[in-house]
């Protein structure tokens, strides 16, 4: 199984050295993989038996954060196996260049995850006010058609669709403001909108490590002008969501 | 891991974590895997969840095209009548297949990013 | 007390967010075809190579422990 894709170099016996002292999951040894100045870091899942459950998901975490401090790496995703060693080699050969270049990106950063959430019975009443507010005239048309059950349906989505898009434009326009402030931290952004009914905001920078507290400095006034919303800032994690290509 | 990775949290809201923890058990049951055991609710599965998704997004369509007043009462009733007695009927499916919007994995993000 | 609460909490969020990152993120490396449309996984193809790990995966998922050799 293989823990991470890591920039090694040079410095070969320093990973040896770390690695001696680790455990990875259910106490198997860590081994290296090497192949020209980047190395896979795995163990063997053959010769234990694995407990598949959260611990050791999370001690595998734990294993790649370790080397995450002295290392730029990739983290691979929990659970990769491939058959021996050789396929490792060759995978890491064949994906050399897609591999050499994400280290570059991450060279030096770290990824922090943030989470806006929303009340949403309290944004729905906000944004419906505000848009009751500038409404448009007729927005069922006299019709002929009375009490028509079809019409009240219509008039039904009508309404929870024009609730969807001032959501949309008020999320973006979060969005808008966040990349606005977090431009001087010249990270790299990715954002998912409303991924539930409260989470309305899931987001990623990759930013250079001395940035950190400016960034924490940053989200906090982010939550002082949102008194509406919950900020949760987390960090600093090995950068999990910045590996950006398929491995062929 | 036993590091606090929380660099800010005003900790106003109770739910944060319930909420987080979708993210890990959602992937689950997003996943379909077809064995010859369940081929039939699998392929149920699979078409509902695209024919839910069409649907959907033929709805919200709808909705543009009646928010914007370019439409006859006639053509807005049509279409209510229409799109009513669709999803009535996908109701009836679900149901009778056993699955819910969350099985289907139609129940998160704004479709409206998909136009 | 109120302070033990949020403590708990943090706990509870960091290991969630661990979770999701190293289950759902990351390299991929088992040739998983998720075939999605606009951007909603519809059909997941294990490739067999790697059947324990991916049920490995889930079972993680589903909280249920497997033991496997």
């Amino acid at each position: 199984m293989i823990y991470s894709i890591l920039s090694s170099g040079e410095r070969t016996e320093k990973l040896n050295s770390l690695l001696v002292g680790m455990k990875g999951i259910a106490g198997a040894d860590i081994n290296i993989v090497f192949f020209e100045n980047i190395s896979a870091i795995v163990c063997d899942i053959n010769r234990i038996k694995l407990v598949a459950d959260q611990s050791n998901a999370i001690a595998y975490a734990g294993v790649i954060e370790t080397l995450a401090h002295h290392f730029t790496l990739l983290p691979v995703r929990f659970g990769s196996v491939m058959e021996s060693d050789a396929a490792i080699i060759h995978m890491l050969k064949k994906n050399y260049n897609d591999i050499q270049q994400n280290l570059l990106k991450v060279e030096n950063k770290y990824e922090f995850g943030l989470k806006i959430f929303c009340e949403p019975e309290k944004l729905k009443a906000e944004l419906t006010a505000k848009s009751d507010a500038n409404a448009k005239t007729s927005t069922s048309p006299a019709t002929e058609i009375n009490n028509s059950v079809y019409r009240d349906w219509v008039n039904k989505k009508l309404k929870e669709h024009r609730f969807e898009e001032l959501l949309v434009t008020y999320v973006d326009s979060v969005i808008s403001k966040i990349k606005g402030d977090l431009d001087q931290l010249k990270a790299i952004n990715k954002f998912k909108k409303i991924v539930t009914t409260s989470m309305i905001i899931d987001a990623v920078f990759l930013l250079d490590k001395e940035r950190k507290d400016l960034l924490v400095e940053t989200v906090g006034e982010l939550q002082n002008q949102h008194a509406g919303l919950t900020f949760v800032l987390t960090g600093p994690w090995p950068p999990y969501n910045f590996v950006d290509f398929t491995v062929k | 891991m036993s590091e606090n990775k929380i660099l800010f949290n005003t900790g106003s809201f109770d739910g944060i974590s319930e909420e987080i923890g979708k993210l890990t058990s959602n992937t689950e049951e997003s996943k379909l895997k077809l064995t010859p055991d369940n081929a039939d609710s699998g392929l149920a599965k699979l078409v509902l969840t695209l024919v839910e998704l069409i649907r959907k997004l033929v709805e919200k369509q709808a909705m543009r095209r009646v928010d914007g007043g370019s439409l006859t009462d006639t053509e807005i009733e049509r279409l209510g009548e229409t799109l009513m007695k669709l999803e009535l009927k996908m109701e009836e499916l679900k149901k009778h297949f056993n699955l819910t919007d969350r099985d289907l994995n139609l129940n998160l993000g704004p479709l409206g990013d998909l136009m | 007390m109120m302070h033990d609460h949020v403590i708990d909490r943090s706990k509870d969020i960091t290991i969630l967010e661990v979770l999701d990152r190293v289950l759902n993120k990351g390299v991929i490396l088992t040739g998983d075809i998720v075939i999605s449309v606009a951007d909603i996984d519809l059909v997941y193809v294990g490739v067999k190579l790697m059947l324990s790990s991916v049920e490995t995966m889930e079972q993680i998922r589903s909280g249920n422990p497997i033991v496997e050799k």
